[in-house]
């Protein structure tokens, strides 16, 4: 069977985009730069959650571009290209990791071997804790990302030119590969970057925590962009409630996900009531920090679970907007109340945690457009793409 | 058959051979016009006599009451568990593929969902004989399982995960049970219109509730079914959630992890897909079905028991590398107990047929085979009687007081009703296979070529 | 047939696009009494029918909301207020753990609202009598066909208009369907003497076949193994013993535990003379006695042993105990009386032990000395 012709004529992004883009980093990049300045290590602790902030929407998107090859899912076929460019800020990850790396003693704990020299707990884990293997685990999540995001991408990218189906094959075989490593490497990279930070704490559902955070993260992203430049045309036509709906539906299942592991974690914890695990928590209920908690419980479960709860407004385009960057924030949000309180024990926020998201915010704006500036917009001779468009619930 | 090299842009099929709608009604409706094969009699006697022991074996523990069992201190949860958990999750695989691959639009869930289902209800009935059993005099059992008002002024405890069982288990055998009815209401009304039979056509009548295929019905039926999925994917989750529950609120070294929710879930899918291939393999093949459950088919479940394994095998990782990492001596004994202690032959088993062996699903070729993954499902679910095994059981007989330590070994009895429940099991998908439409009817059609209208 | 009343004219077609546009075109020949059967549920048709959409969910919500707000409001009654309990070290509302019960009561009470309401208020089922079942028409939707039905009750419809209208459809068939006369004017009567004669009937038989099954093939004694153990009984018989006795005599000589003769039975002079109090007077023992005697002597001899209890002016008069005959009594001989008794007094051995006996002697000292004190006492 011969598969139509698609018809899409490639736009450019406007140029407002990329000024706001830009503006966003530069401005997030003087509060970060001013941020350091005042407050070194509160800096540092920001830059965490910079980090996985931005892990989650670069690693996320990988993750749904190599779902959609394994699972042979066709509506997502006409986004593909947006999630490809998201996950091209998996450079960003590498990015912000720097100055993390050039203090690590002013962060972890587990760093410091006269506090390891008391702490028997402590010194039981420096096989895995510590600097060395540190270094060697991140650059190997690092190099893995990297190798991934660069064959699928280069695939695809390849397939527009040539529209030759076994590049499609080669990707459900790279995409099989990556599932397993993509599990392996998010929850090492939980356990190192924000488990980690309480090397007393731990928890084996953690790494599904940060798994179902980042899904959804990079999702909401997804959802927010794909929604605007459909609306504007820069997509391929055809494009309808039904492609919405799938996302829309997505978003309410992730979050239910979300709140369903979060309240497992808690409710195993907290009924137990076993010290070791519950001082975690503790922590994070008092001293103003309950006021996030309640937030979290609100922002990332609540909310988003009403207004995406009936069907009409799962394919409601200003509501999928809205809740494409409730989402974000509310991750960003969730972060947050993970990694703070390992910085203070009473509530810290101020202008100072604004800098980090603005400047992923204005990054990912940026690598979007200029992936955009060199590629098509939608992967234009995939074989999946026209039952992609003609896709119906 | 398919040729080795897939056409992308195309939608494969969900049935072969291009059948017609009517030949549909043929074929699902044939099993139940005539007379039960010699196949089918030699089978139920076989189901029928295991039951039968199970049934004795249920008796003579009413009779002698649970001192029959190998339950001592301190392992004061044998079998009767461990078979709970087993069967409560088997049926978790027919909710997963009758909801959520409904609410995934999955098309190849038509030919195999409404099995799914039934084996969904069947495995429940059979998960719900242990908790009550387990009791010795089951009928007194009512008294501190339902919350009634008392002379005793006095209420069931609502905090204890046992009797977050008692809810999840009911709520999810009703909803399971209304959802395959509704499910078999259209159904009920073709073969009405399409039996021969006079009693027969009373029956389907009655059961169809006068269903007419309107579409003005359709329309609120589509809904429902729609509302019905959406509430048995997180019922389904919560069932298991709360049967992991039952061991992580506790304090048990080995039993407290915060992975079991999800852990447990995904093994329940595992092995619940693992036992609906299994019966569907012989089912399709006594029945002629094999157009209608295609090889296809089973592929896309032997990929989805490929990825629960390894959900599972990743769980069993991270218990093992937080035991470690917590550093909490009595949790690292637990895991060094199971891979090397008394039950090593337990736990080693489990791993090899939960994590290993499925791990040939990765071939194709063994996907489409349909005799190595009848052998790979068997062993799945022989991997996972042996999970819950090996958490019941290594975790009580070896517990903080070493003076306590007690090594656990089942009684013929504790056998006996284990074989009862699943002759009990397999009697029911036999006779379900004879009564009722194992295949949705209409399910099945609305996904045919040329099945629905071309877009305008 | 003339006996029939027309209900509606239906059309069958053999393909989905053919029925969506056959829908599209009674919708605007203005029909609003019609509707379309499919063996399943089609693309496109609500759209093309023009229906609003379902509002199933609304009552899913409500049914939903109600059942979960319901349970966790009785929990949180059960708990906080009815019977509060502490359970596991956790305060009385701890919510946590009511949420997996509010969760599968919300499920469990939005589902089968849903349903029930979806059966019995959307379909208005169980209907099997209507005019379409048991028709050609019927038959063919059931199983590969799709119709379309124009019903008589609508205010425009006209016979052979919609006939016509079918027609130029393309439809495979167009046939009208009647009402059934006889399904419509039959009536049942409870009190039919027939029906009345087959309840009792399937009565008498329901209970007598209950009542053989319960009562002669399903009996079962009742479950004795408490009475029914494999060990001696005391009371019974054994061949084991030529006495024949199952429970032993004891050895001669045995005293049981704790017991210790008292010789001086009906011989308080004895006991005044040989019986020495072992307990000192001390102020812990004084206070035994004060107990015991407020419980036990005060209602006849009063709370300062005058006497003068509620129950003096009744035969015979509770004696004081500041009498010089009792003053002049040794201990032992007060103690004789307590645990003989003396004239109409009881015994009271079997209520106070040996020790509080004589902690009640020392009390009862203790109290004659306090109305009797000597000079010296009173320094």
């Amino acid at each position: 069977m011969s598969t139509n012709p698609v018809t899409y004529q490639k736009k450019e992004l406007p140029g407002s985009v990329t000024s706001m883009a830009a503006t966003a980093t530069i401005a997030g990049l003087i509060l970060v730069l001013l941020t350091y300045w005042l407050d070194h290590s509160r800096g540092l602790f920001n830059n965490i959650i910079g980090l996985s902030v931005m892990a989650s929407v670069s690693v996320g998107a990988l993750f749904y571009v190599a779902l959609e090859y394994l699972s042979g899912a066709v509506w997502s076929t006409p986004f593909r290209r947006v999630m490809e460019f998201l996950a091209a800020s998996v450079f960003g990850v590498i990015l912000l990791a720097i100055p993390l790396y050039m203090n690590l003693h002013e962060v972890f704990l587990w760093t410091h071997v006269d506090a390891l020299a008391r702490d028997t707990v402590l010194l039981n884990k420096t096989p895995y804790l510590n600097v060395q293997f540190f270094f060697i685990r991140g650059a190997v999540f690092a190099g893995l990302w990297l190798m991934f995001y660069w064959v699928l991408t280069r695939n695809s990218r390849k397939q527009d030119a040539t529209g030759d189906q076994s590049l499609t094959r080669m990707n459900i075989r790279f995409s099989t590969a990556f599932m397993p490593i993509f599990a392996i490497t998010i929850t090492f990279f939980a356990i190192d970057w924000m488990m980690s930070l309480e090397p007393h704490w731990f928890s084996t559902i953690f790494g599904v925590y940060y798994f179902s955070g980042t899904v959804l993260a990079a999702l909401a992203v997804a959802t927010f962009i794909i929604v605007s430049l459909n609306e504007r045309g820069y997509l391929v036509a055809g494009l309808k409630k039904d492609h919405y709906y799938s996302l829309g539906t997505l978003l309410f299942v992730f979050t239910n996900f979300w709140a369903y592991i979060a309240f497992s974690q808690f409710m195993l914890i907290w009924y137990a009531n076993v010290p070791e695990e519950t001082f975690w928590f503790v922590s994070r209920w008092r001293n103003g920090w309950q006021y996030v908690s309640y937030a979290l419980i609100l922002g990332r479960f609540i909310v988003p679970y009403f207004v995406l709860l009936s069907q009409p407004s799962k394919m409601d385009v200003r509501k999928l907007k809205f809740m494409g960057i409730w989402i974000f924030v509310a991750h960003i949000l969730d972060i947050y109340w993970i990694v703070m309180p390992s910085f203070s024990r009473s509530l810290v926020l101020g202008w100072q945690e604004l800098g980090f998201p603005i400047l992923i915010t204005g990054l990912i704006g940026l690598i979007f457009v200029f992936k955009s500036k060199r590629e098509n917009l939608v992967p234009i001779a995939d074989p999946k793409l026209q039952r992609g468009i003609n896709f119906r619930l | 058959m398919s040729t080795s090299v897939i056409d992308y842009s195309i939608e494969p099929p969900s049935v072969t051979g291009n059948p017609s709608a009517v030949s549909i009604d043929h074929s699902v409706s044939a099993p139940l016009d005539r007379k039960p094969s010699r196949g089918w009699w030699i089978g139920i006697s076989i189901t029928g006599t295991m039951l039968a022991i199970g049934i004795g074996c249920i008796s003579w523990l009413f009779w002698k009451g649970t001192g029959v069992w190998g339950v001592n201190q301190p392992v004061g949860w044998g079998f009767a568990i461990v078979n709970f958990v087993f069967w409560v999750g088997i049926g978790h695989a027919g909710t997963l593929i009758s909801a959520i691959l409904f609410l995934l639009r999955q098309r190849w869930r038509t030919g195999i969902a409404r099995f799914a289902e039934a084996m969904t209800i069947f495995a429940v009935i059979c998960a719900l004989i242990f908790p009550l059993i387990h009791t010795g005099r089951p009928w007194l059992a009512a008294v501190y399982l339902l919350p009634y008002p008392n002379q005793h002024g006095v209420w069931v405890n609502f905090t204890s995960p046992l009797l977050w069982d008692v809810f999840a288990v009911s709520t999810y055998f009703t909803v399971s049970f209304v959802f395959w009815y509704v499910g078999l209401i259209p159904d009920f009304a073709t073969l009405r219109d399409h039996t021969a039979s006079k009693v027969k056509k009373v029956i389907y009548s009655t059961l169809s509730l006068g269903w007419r295929h309107s579409n003005r019905h359709w329309q609120h039926y589509e809904k429902a079914y729609l509302i019905l999925a959406g509430f048995s994917t997180p019922l389904v989750l919560s069932v298991h959630t709360i049967v992991s529950f039952d061991f992580a609120v506790s304090v048990i070294p080995g039993w407290h992890t915060t992975i079991f929710p999800p852990y447990f879930v995904a093994g329940a899918v595992f092995s619940g897909f693992a036992m609906v291939q299994n019966v569907l393999i012989v089912t399709r093949r006594f029945f002629n079905l094999e157009h209608i459950i295609t090889v296809d088919h089973l592929d896309n479940m032997n990929k989805v028991i490929l990825l629960t394994g390894s959900m599972v095998g990743y769980a069993y990782g991270m218990e093992f590398f937080i035991a470690w990492y917590g550093g909490n001596p009595l949790e690292s004994f637990v895991f060094l107990n199971r891979a090397m202690g008394p039950y090593a032959w337990a736990y080693w088993t489990m791993v090899t047929c939960n994590v290993v062996l499925p791990q040939l699903f990765w071939f194709r070729k063994i996907r489409r085979n349909i005799v190595v993954m009848f052998i790979l499902g068997i062993t799945v679910n022989i991997g996972m009687w042996f999970e819950r095994f090996v958490i019941v059981v290594t975790s009580l007989s070896r517990d903080f007081l070493p003076s306590s330590w007690h090594h656990y070994a089942p009684t013929l009895n504790d056998i006996g009703v284990l074989i009862g429940s699943f002759g009990l099991f397999f009697t029911l998908v036999l006779l379900f296979v004879r009564v009722l439409p194992v295949v949705s009817i209409s399910e099945v059609k609305a996904t045919l070529p040329g099945g629905q209208p071309n877009h305008h | 047939m003339d006996k029939k009343i027309l209900y509606s004219i239906t059309a069958l077609f053999d393909t989905p696009d053919g029925i969506i546009h056959a829908a599209e075109e009674v919708r605007r020949a203005g029909y609003k009494k019609y509707d379309v059967h499919t063996p399943y549920p089609m693309h496109g048709m609500n759209d093309a029918m023009d229906l609003k959409d379902s509002k199933l969910g609304f009552i899913t919500l409500a049914a939903g909301l109600l059942g979960g707000a319901g349970i966790f409001g009785f929990v949180t009654w059960v708990f906080v207020k009815d019977y509060p309990n502490v359970i596991g070290g956790k305060p009385y509302f701890s919510w946590p753990a009511f949420v997996p019960i509010t969760f599968e009561i919300t499920v469990l009470s939005a589902v089968l609202v849903t349903v029930g309401a979806l059966i019995a208020f959307f379909f208005k089922f169980p209907n099997n009598s209507h005019p379409l079942h048991d028709t050609l028409y019927m038959k063919s939707v059931s199983s590969d066909k799709f119709g379309i039905s124009i019903q008589a009750d609508d205010p425009m419809f006209d016979e052979e208009k919609a006939t016509a209208l079918l027609q130029t459809l393309h439809a495979q068939s167009v046939q009208p369907v009647y009402y059934d006369e006889e399904e419509l004017t039959r009536s049942w009567s409870t009190f039919d003497p027939k029906f009345l004669l087959l309840l009792a009937g399937v009565a008498i038989i329901v209970s007598g076949a209950t009542y053989v099954t319960m009562n002669i093939l399903l009996y079962l004694p009742p479950f004795d193994w408490m009475s029914n153990q494999n060990k001696f009984k005391p009371q019974s018989t054994t061949e084991q013993y030529s006495d024949l006795r199952m429970m032993r005599p004891s050895v001669e000589g045995t005293v049981a535990r704790g017991f210790m003769p008292y010789p001086y039975h009906g011989n308080p002079d004895a006991a005044g003379k040989n019986l020495v109090n072992p307990l000192p007077a001390s102020k812990g023992v004084i206070e035994i006695g004060r107990t015991k005697f407020l419980t036990f002597c005060s209602p006849c001899h009063g709370n300062f042993a005058r006497g003068d209890s509620r129950l003096r002016g009744q035969f015979p008069n509770p004696p004081t105990l500041h009498s010089d005959k009792v003053r002049n009594w040794p201990d032992g001989n007060i103690y004789h009386v307590i645990t003989e008794g003396q004239n109409i007094m009881p015994s009271y051995a079997s209520q106070i032990t040996r020790d509080e006996r004589w902690a009640i002697v020392h009390y009862v000292r203790t109290l004659q000395r306090a109305f009797n004190a000597k000079e010296s006492d009173q320094q």
